[in-house]
C-alpha cells in the first residue's frame, strides 16, 4: 500500500452562501516546502482552514495523511499550524504557551517544557522564553507561534502568512527556520501574497486566484513561461540616454523609454535573456548604475499574465 | 523499577497509554482554563461579591449569637394584664381574674350564693355581699360601698325615678342617696344588710366575700421559659411532653381541678403532647394539649432552630441561588465562545484534541476553580457556625455545610454546561438567553422555597434546594422535629419556612432516596447540555 500524501485535495470547493472561497481545487503535496501564493481573498486562508478541519468542504474531499481532518483529530498529531491570527495569550510567557500546547499532544509537563525550550531556542527566542508574550515584538510573537507549531516535531507544517508584518531580521530568521524544516524532509506549506518572500524560500509554488488554482509547480518554470511575455526592466542610473544607446538593437530588447534623465525603462519579451546580457552592456557603457528593478516581477503582474483579461 | 518503566499487560509503558495521554491533555486544558479565569477581572469581581455577601451574612449571624437568644414569653403568662402587680401565670394559679385589678391572688373573693333573676323575684333581703349589674335600690340598716364611687353620699339627681328606669351614668359603677335615704346603685359590688330591689330587665347576685390575705407577687421572669419542651428520644412513644409549669394539670392550684379541657389532642392522656410518626420513625405531626410545653427554653430550642435556619437559608439563598446562578453566568458563558471571539481557539483546536473532549475539559477547569472557591467558602462558614453555634455536638453543621458546598458545585456544573451551551448555540445572543434563563431559575427557586412541587421540577434550582433539604435531615435527623415544634408551639425561628421535608420521595418519606433522585436529576442537567454543546460545537465551522 502506498503511503498517502501529506496533503490531498480532490475537487474541493467551499462557498459561503453566494461567495466562493475555494473553487474545485485538486492538489496533492508531499515533502518539501510549498508556497501558496495569492492576493488577499484568493482563498489561501480558506484552504488552510479546510486543512485544519476548522471548516468543512462544500464539495470534494480533504485528506491529511489519508484522513479527513473534519472528522478526525488524528492528523493533528503530525501537523504544526501557524495561523494568520495575531491574537495570543498575552499574559503567558512563551515557555508557558508553547509547553501548554505541547501538553495537548500528550506530553508530560517536564517533557513539554523541555521540548518547548528546544523549539523556542530553534526560533532564536531561547533568551527571552520567560518573558510575557504581551511584551514581545510582532516578529517575536510570530516566532513563538512557529515554536508552538514545531514543538511536537510535526511531519507537516502549515504556516498562514508567517512573514506578515515582520521586520527584515525576523523575516530572515523565520525563512531560515522554514528552509531548515524543508531540508529535514518535512512537508511545509506556507502562504503569502508577496512573490519575493516565497521565492527566497522555495521554488515549488501553488498560485490561487479568486478561489481557483491558476498555477502549480516550479516557480522558475512558471517564470520561464511568463518570460516570453513583455516585461519591463527599470534602471536607475546617472545618464539614462547614454545607457539607452547601448541597448538599442540588442536582442531581446525591443524598446526603451525615458521616464526622466536618470530613469530608463527597457522592454523585453525574454526576461532571463535580457538579464543575462544586461551586466556586459552596462559595463560597456560605463554609466554608473544605482539600481535595477523588475516592476513586472511581482505577484500582481504574474497573475495578470496567468489569468489574462479575466482579472 | 520506577513507575515510569512499568509495563502494562499489553506491553505498553504505563506512562504512555492512551489514558495517561488523555490525562495530560485534560490537565493542560484544565490548567489553562484555571489560569485564564484567574486572569479575568470578572472572576475576582464575582468572587469578591460572593465573599462579601457571605461575610455580611456571617456578621448578622455573629451579631445575633453575641446578643444571645433572649428568652421570650411564648405563652404570654408573665404579663400583668390588669395591672394588679401579679403576672397572669400567678393569677391563673389562684384563679383570680387577669382583667380585674380588684381580683388578685389573696384578694377577698366574692362567692355567689344566688341571684335576683331577670324573671324571678325582684327583691331579696339579708346580710350579703351584693353584686349589682343594673339600676337597683338598696334599703338597709347598714351598707359599705367603696369610697372610690365618689357619688355615694350625694343626693341622686331627680332624673332617677321610682321605677329606676333611667341609668344616668350609663354602664359605669355608681351610687347615690335617694330622697327616702335608700341608696341607688348600679354596676358595683358592696356589703350590706337590707333589701335590694332590682329594676326590670336587670339582675344582681348576692353571696359572701372571703377574707383577704397577702400573697407575694412572683417576678414575671418566673413565667418565662417555665414549660420547656420534653422530648425523650430514648422512648419514642406517641405520648411525649410534660406540663412542667402545671398550668394544664393545675395541680397545686387554688381552684377546683378539671375546670378546663386537658386533652385537646384526644389521645386519652391529659396534659401531654402527641407525636405522630411515619413508618420510618420520622415525626409527621406534633399535637400538644392546651398549655403543655408551650413555653420552651428559648436559648435551647429557638437557639438551635435559628442556628439551623441560618445555615439552611444561607445554603439555599446565598450558595445555591445566588452564587450557584450568577457565578456561572459570568464565568461559564464564555468558556469557549470567548476563545472563539478572541481568535485564540485555533491554538487549542489545531492540536489532537476532539472538540467534544475540549468542552468537557474546559468545563472541568471552570468547575475546579469555582467549585474550589465554593467548597472553601462553605468550610469557612462551617468553621464560623461550629465555633459560635449553640453548645452541643456540632458535627452535623460540618456535614450540612459540606453538603451545601457539594450541591452548589453540582449547580455550578449544571448552569456552567447550560450557559456554555447557550454561548455556543448563539455567540451573539447567548448572553441574553442566559440572563432570561437565570431569572427563570431564580423564580423556580423562589417557588420551591414556598413549597411548590410540580411547576419548578424542570429547573436546576428546584433539585438543588431539594437536595439541601434532604442533606439537612440526613445530617440533623431531628430537624423535622424542631420544625414541627416551632410550628406546634408558634415559635418564629424561620426553620419551618426555610426547610421542608424533601418532596420527591415516591411516598416513602426516605430522605436518602430524595437525595439520590436530586443527584441523578442534577447529573442529567449537567450531561444533557454538555452533549448538546458538543453536538453544536462539532458541527460549528470556526472561521
Amino acid at each position: 500500500m502506498t503511503k498517502p500524501p501529506a496533503v490531498a485535495l480532490d475537487h474541493v470547493s467551499k462557498w459561503y452562501g453566494q461567495v466562493i472561497g475555494i473553487n474545485d481545487i485538486s492538489i496533492a503535496i508531499d515533502g518539501g516546502v510549498t508556497g501558496i501564493l495569492g492576493m488577499n481573498g484568493a482563498g489561501k486562508s480558506t484552504l488552510f482552514k479546510l486543512l485544519m478541519g476548522r471548516i468543512r468542504p462544500s464539495k470534494g474531499s480533504v485528506r491529511l495523511f489519508g484522513t479527513n481532518p473534519w472528522d478526525s483529530t488524528a492528523p493533528y498529531r503530525r501537523i504544526g499550524y501557524v495561523s494568520e491570527s495575531e491574537r495570543m495569550y498575552d499574559w503567558m510567557t512563551s515557555i508557558d504557551f508553547v509547553s501548554t500546547l505541547a501538553r495537548l499532544h500528550g506530553m508530560t509537563r517536564s517533557e513539554a517544557e523541555f521540548r518547548a525550550e528546544q523549539a523556542l531556542s530553534f526560533v532564536d527566542l531561547g533568551d527571552v522564553l520567560n518573558k510575557e508574550i504581551g511584551k514581545y515584538s510582532k516578529g517575536m510573537r510570530q516566532r513563538v507561534k512557529i515554536a508552538a507549531a514545531l514543538v511536537h516535531d510535526p511531519d507537516l507544517l502549515i504556516l498562514d502568512e508567517p512573514l506578515h508584518g515582520c521586520d527584515p531580521l525576523a523575516r530572515t530568521s523565520i525563512m531560515n527556520v522554514i528552509r531548515e524544516m524543508g531540508s529535514r524532509g518535512k512537508t511545509v506549506l506556507l502562504s503569502s501574497h508577496i512573490l519575493e518572500e516565497i521565492e527566497r524560500i522555495t521554488e515549488q509554488i501553488v498560485i490561487l486566484h479568486a478561489g481557483r488554482l491558476v498555477a502549480l509547480g516550479n516557480l522558475h518554470a512558471i517564470r520561464a513561461m511568463l518570460d516570453k511575455h513583455p516585461h519591463r526592466i527599470l534602471i536607475h542610473c546617472e545618464d539614462a540616454r547614454a545607457l539607452a544607446s547601448s541597448f538599442i538593437d540588442k536582442q531581446p530588447v525591443y524598446g526603451v523609454r525615458f521616464l526622466d534623465n536618470e530613469r530608463l525603462e527597457i522592454m523585453t519579451k525574454d526576461l532571463s535573456e535580457a538579464h543575462s546580457i544586461l551586466p556586459a552592456l552596462i559595463l560597456e557603457s560605463g554609466v554608473p548604475i544605482h539600481s535595477i528593478e523588475n516592476p513586472d516581477d511581482n505577484l500582481e503582474s504574474l497573475l495578470g499574465y496567468l489569468v489574462g483579461d479575466s482579472r | 523499577m520506577n513507575r515510569k518503566d512499568q509495563i502494562d499487560s499489553q506491553g505498553r509503558r504505563l506512562s504512555a497509554t492512551v489514558w495517561t495521554a488523555l490525562d495530560r491533555k485534560a490537565g493542560a486544558i484544565i490548567e489553562l482554563t484555571v489560569r485564564q479565569l484567574k486572569n479575568k477581572t470578572s472572576t475576582w469581581t464575582v468572587m469578591g461579591v460572593s465573599a462579601l455577601l457571605l461575610t455580611l451574612l456571617s456578621a448578622f449571624y455573629i451579631d445575633s449569637v453575641r446578643e444571645g437568644f433572649e428568652s421570650i414569653d411564648n405563652d404570654g403568662d408573665s404579663v400583668d394584664f390588669d395591672g394588679d402587680g401579679y403576672p397572669l401565670g400567678q393569677e391563673m394559679k389562684y384563679g383570680s381574674s387577669d382583667y380585674d385589678e380588684r381580683e388578685y391572688p389573696g384578694a377577698a373573693i366574692f362567692i355567689p350564693e344566688d341571684q335576683i333573676n331577670y324573671w324571678g323575684i325582684r327583691t331579696h333581703s339579708g346580710n350579703y355581699t351584693w353584686d349589682v349589674y343594673g339600676p337597683s335600690k338598696f334599703t338597709g340598716s347598714w351598707e359599705n360601698i367603696s369610697s372610690n364611687y365618689a357619688e355615694y353620699g350625694d343626693e341622686c339627681p331627680e332624673i332617677i325615678g321610682e321605677d329606676l328606669a333611667n341609668t344616668p351614668y350609663g354602664y359605669s359603677s355608681f351610687a347615690c342617696t335617694l330622697a327616702d335615704n335608700s341608696v341607688y346603685v348600679q354596676f358595683l359590688r358592696f356589703d350590706g344588710n337590707g333589701t335590694l330591689a332590682v329594676a326590670e330587665g336587670w339582675n344582681a347576685e348576692y353571696g359572701r366575700t372571703t377574707e383577704s390575705y397577702y400573697v407575694a407577687p412572683d417576678p414575671p421572669s418566673a413565667y418565662i421559659d417555665e414549660d420547656g419542651l420534653d422530648w425523650d428520644s430514648e422512648n419514642p412513644s406517641q405520648s411525649q411532653g410534660f406540663d412542667d409549669d402545671g398550668d394544664c394539670t393545675q395541680e397545686g392550684y387554688y381552684l377546683p381541678t378539671g375546670s378546663q379541657n386537658d386533652d385537646d389532642n384526644r389521645n386519652g392522656v391529659p396534659c401531654d403532647v402527641q407525636w405522630i410518626r411515619g413508618p420510618d420513625g420520622s415525626v409527621l405531626q406534633i399535637n400538644p394539649d392546651y398549655l403543655v410545653d408551650e413555653d420552651p427554653v428559648d436559648s435551647e430550642l429557638l437557639g438551635e432552630s435559628s442556628h439551623r435556619s441560618f445555615i439552611i437559608a444561607t445554603g439555599k439563598i446565598a450558595f445555591a441561588m445566588i452564587i450557584g446562578i450568577f457565578m456561572p453566568l459570568f464565568l461559564a458563558l464564555g468558556l469557549i465562545r470567548d476563545e472563539s471571539e478572541n481568535g485564540t481557539l485555533h491554538y487549542l483546536l489545531s492540536k489532537p484534541i476532539h472538540r467534544g473532549e475540549f468542552i468537557v475539559y474546559r468545563l472541568s477547569g471552570y468547575l475546579i476553580f469555582t467549585g474550589g472557591f465554593v467548597l472553601a467558602m462553605s468550610l469557612i462558614m462551617a468553621a464560623v457556625t461550629v465555633t459560635l453555634g449553640p453548645d452541643g455536638n456540632r458535627l452535623g453543621d460540618i456535614n450540612v455545610w459540606f453538603g451545601i458546598g457539594v450541591v452548589t458545585v453540582l449547580s455550578l456544573a449544571a448552569y456552567g454546561s447550560i450557559f456554555n451551551a447557550m454561548g455556543l448555540a448563539s455567540p451573539k445572543y447567548g448572553v441574553y438567553f442566559a440572563l432570561v434563563y437565570g431569572v427563570y431559575e431564580f423564580a423556580m427557586a423562589v417557588m420551591t422555597l414556598f413549597g411548590a412541587d410540580l411547576v419548578p421540577i424542570i429547573s436546576v434550582s428546584h433539585w438543588s434546594l431539594q437536595m439541601i433539604d434532604a442533606i439537612v435531615i440526613l445530617a440533623w435527623p431531628d430537624t423535622i422535629m424542631l420544625a414541627q415544634m416551632a410550628t406546634a408551639f408558634n415559635l418564629e425561628s424561620g426553620l419551618a419556612f426555610f426547610w421542608n421535608p424533601p418532596l420527591h420521595t415516591f411516598g416513602t418519606g426516605s430522605s436518602a432516596l430524595a437525595m439520590g433522585l436530586s443527584v441523578v436529576v442534577l447529573l442529567a442537567f449537567i450531561t444533557l447540555p454538555v452533549l448538546i454543546g458538543q453536538s453544536i460545537f462539532n458541527r460549528r465551522e470556526i472561521d
